[in-house]
């Protein structure tokens, strides 16, 4: 899959192709508005991620060009301004998902992974994992073809731990992916944990196997191999 | 004080003592001039006398008058002297005592010694300083009155566009500022007075608008930074050789990223609010709003096994900004978890146009007034940033709703007045 990269920060460019790159994704970058038009002009991508606030010139009106050129590639914004206005202008103008900074890399990870099943460049509806296999559009997961019966919360969790499989998550990351904003860190610490328990509980039920590993301090590694 | 009743009180003190000293003055000097008069038609009266006197070879004792006081007497004295007196004698017939003015002299005619008494009664003198004072103290009051409605009138009219500054400067806020706060007028003074004013408060609002205006952006300018700190984290994180110390500090780092993160991002919200960013108005149900967030906190308050008690009589229906009514029930009910008991409770009733949300939870430990202030926190070591309650406080400002806090019976009650 091919991601285009638009962002000014050469530090987050940096990290973000890193970790992204680790995915196996191919992945471009423009730190301006004039090389990212040059680029959207040119080449096709997958995946576009565009901040808003460039030199030269606004991510939106890029979002704009792209859906104008009637280009196949799933926009995600991501962008400092968590402000209502530019979130529903972006999505208005046609782009699929709204990042506000500053967020986690897992967390983007995961929204490249939903946005991909999505748009459905995979040619296939379901994840399948090993043993596990999960229908998003149903919201079903299956353990050895027998239906396992999870919680929203528990659902999101193993979505989350499949997207950043093989990756070390960090509980601050879960927290936030699952409460959002207003996630204590203390006490949604204490309820990962136990969403958790029960998640791994209902898989072995169903004789899967134990996938995650906890790292110690930081957060948990969903491992396959 | 009231300016004008100052400056009536003020003029009362002056002209009293002023208007006494010349109540005393003028009665002294028109008596005595009135005196002087008597006096001298006592002496021509004399000196009439003694021409008759003079004619008349001799006389017995005479009486001039009704009253037997003015009289020519022959004497064996004789004093080559006038003497002016005054004396009082009841009248019988008024049935009131008559003040007179007596005239005594002497005068010596053909061997003989006469007493010649003439005397005046006085009070036509009596009731002219009467007329008169009657009519000074009506001059008097006349003038005061005037005086109260020329200093009544002045100040409704002369002193109008001053208490007009002064209800605008009760009414001024900042967040609606306009250009033209204070009016011209055309008394100089408040001319000046309205142009100082006008300047002041253009200057505190660009001063307030560049503090808003730096708080958003440095909140703004933050989050790029912290996105590259959280990012670094991550890939840190996916090192395979960390030792379990270097991940305590990883882990320390990232918690303290967050709670930095947050707090950035709640302190861009209260600019946002104090901005009035938030502009779209919609009629919200508070009901709906409610079972939203009870919903999204359903696994919490499971965790720490809070019972929720609904005593909600009717739906509340406001027209507000639906993030804003969001982000208001959340901080409260958030609150209500937080400072809960573990099995505690939270009750949630409406009263009239109140919603009332209370909890299980011990007393506070800072001063109940403070409890809206920016990053003032019951218990410093818990998770909270200290600004959720700000963040009500300045949403029920900007909307001129009233928010109450009271401690009762174990319970912290929060009852907010849409």
């Amino acid at each position: 899959m091919k991601i285009l990269l638009i962002e000014d920060e050469p530090e987050l460019r940096k990290s973000i192709k890193q970790y992204l790159h680790q995915e196996g994704y191919l992945i471009e970058s423009a730190s301006d508005f004039i090389k990212a038009q040059e680029k959207v002009n040119v080449y096709q991508y997958d995946c576009i991620l565009v901040d808003i606030t460039l030199p030269n010139g606004s991510g939106l009106d890029i979002v704009k060009q792209l859906k104008d050129a009637n280009s196949k590639a799933g926009i995600i914004i991501i962008s400092a301004k968590n402000s209502l206005d530019d979130r529903i202008k972006g999505l208005d103008l046609g782009a699929d998902d709204y990042l506000p900074k500053p967020f986690d890399l897992a967390e983007l990870n995961a929204r490249i992974k939903a946005l991909n099943r999505r748009r459905n460049f995979d040619g296939n509806k379901s994840i399948i994992v090993n043993e596990i296999s999960i229908i998003p559009e149903e919201r079903t997961v299956k353990v050895n073809d027998q239906l396992v019966n999870l919680t929203t919360k528990e659902y999101e969790l193993l979505l989350f731990f499949i997207s950043n499989k093989n990756r070390v998550v960090s509980k601050n990351s879960i927290a936030e992916h699952l409460w959002g904003d207003d996630s204590d860190q203390l006490d949604s610490h204490d309820f990962i944990y136990v969403h958790l328990k029960n998640l791994r509980k209902k898989l072995a039920d169903k004789g899967c196997e134990d996938y995650v590993q906890t790292i110690y301090g930081i957060g948990y590694n969903f491992k396959i191999n | 004080m009231k300016l004008i009743t100052k400056t009536i009180l003020y003029y009362l003190l002056i002209s009293l003592p002023l208007i006494i000293i010349a109540g005393f003055l003028s009665y002294h000097l028109i008596r005595s001039e009135l005196r002087d008069g008597t006096d001298e038609m006592l002496w021509k009266e004399k000196l009439h006398n003694e021409n008759i006197l003079k004619l008349q070879p001799e006389i017995k004792k005479t009486y001039l008058s009704l009253d037997s006081l003015s009289m020519i007497s022959p004497t064996l004295f004789h004093k080559d002297q006038y003497v002016f007196s005054d004396t009082t004698i009841f009248d019988v017939a008024e049935n009131e005592n008559v003040n007179y003015r007596l005239l005594k002299s002497f005068l010596n005619t053909n061997n003989q010694t006469y007493l010649i008494v003439v005397a005046k009664p006085t009070f036509e003198e009596e009731e002219l300083l009467e007329g008169l004072f009657t009519s000074f103290a009506i001059i008097v009051g006349f003038l005061m009155l005037a005086f109260f409605a020329v200093n009544w009138f002045l100040s409704k009219t002369l002193w109008k566009p001053f208490y007009k500054t002064i209800s605008k400067l009760n009414e001024y806020n900042l967040q609606n500022h306009s250009n033209e706060n204070f009016s011209a007028s055309n008394t100089k003074e408040f001319n000046q007075l309205n142009t100082a004013l006008n300047k002041m408060t253009e200057k505190i609002h660009s001063d307030f608008l560049l503090q808003k205006e730096f708080t958003e952006n440095a909140s703004h300018e933050m989050q790029t930074p912290l996105a590259i700190i959280k990012a670094n984290i991550n890939l840190l994180m996916q090192s395979p050789n960390l030792k379990a110390e270097e991940m305590d500090q990883l882990q320390a780092i990232d918690n303290t990223t967050k709670k930095l993160a947050s707090l950035n991002k709640a302190l861009l919200l209260l600019a946002k609010i104090e901005n009035n960013q938030f502009k779209e108005i919609s009629e919200v149900s508070i009901k709906d709003i409610l079972n939203k967030v009870l919903a999204h906190f359903e696994d919490r308050l499971m965790a720490k096994n809070i019972l929720i008690e609904h005593k909600i009589i009717s739906d509340i229906k406001v027209k507000m900004n639906s993030t804003l009514a969001e982000i208001l029930i959340t901080n409260l009910i958030q609150n209500a978890i937080r400072h809960n008991t573990t099995g505690g409770k939270i009750i949630l009733e409406t009263e009239n146009n109140s919603l009332i949300i209370s909890n299980s939870g011990e007393a506070l430990k800072i001063n109940t007034d403070e409890l809206f202030t920016r990053f003032k926190k019951n218990d410093a070591s818990k998770e909270s940033i200290g600004l959720g309650l700000s963040i009500v406080k300045s949403i029920t400002e900007l909307y001129n709703y009233k928010i109450e806090y009271n401690y009762k019976n174990l319970f912290h009650e929060f009852n907010l007045q849409f």
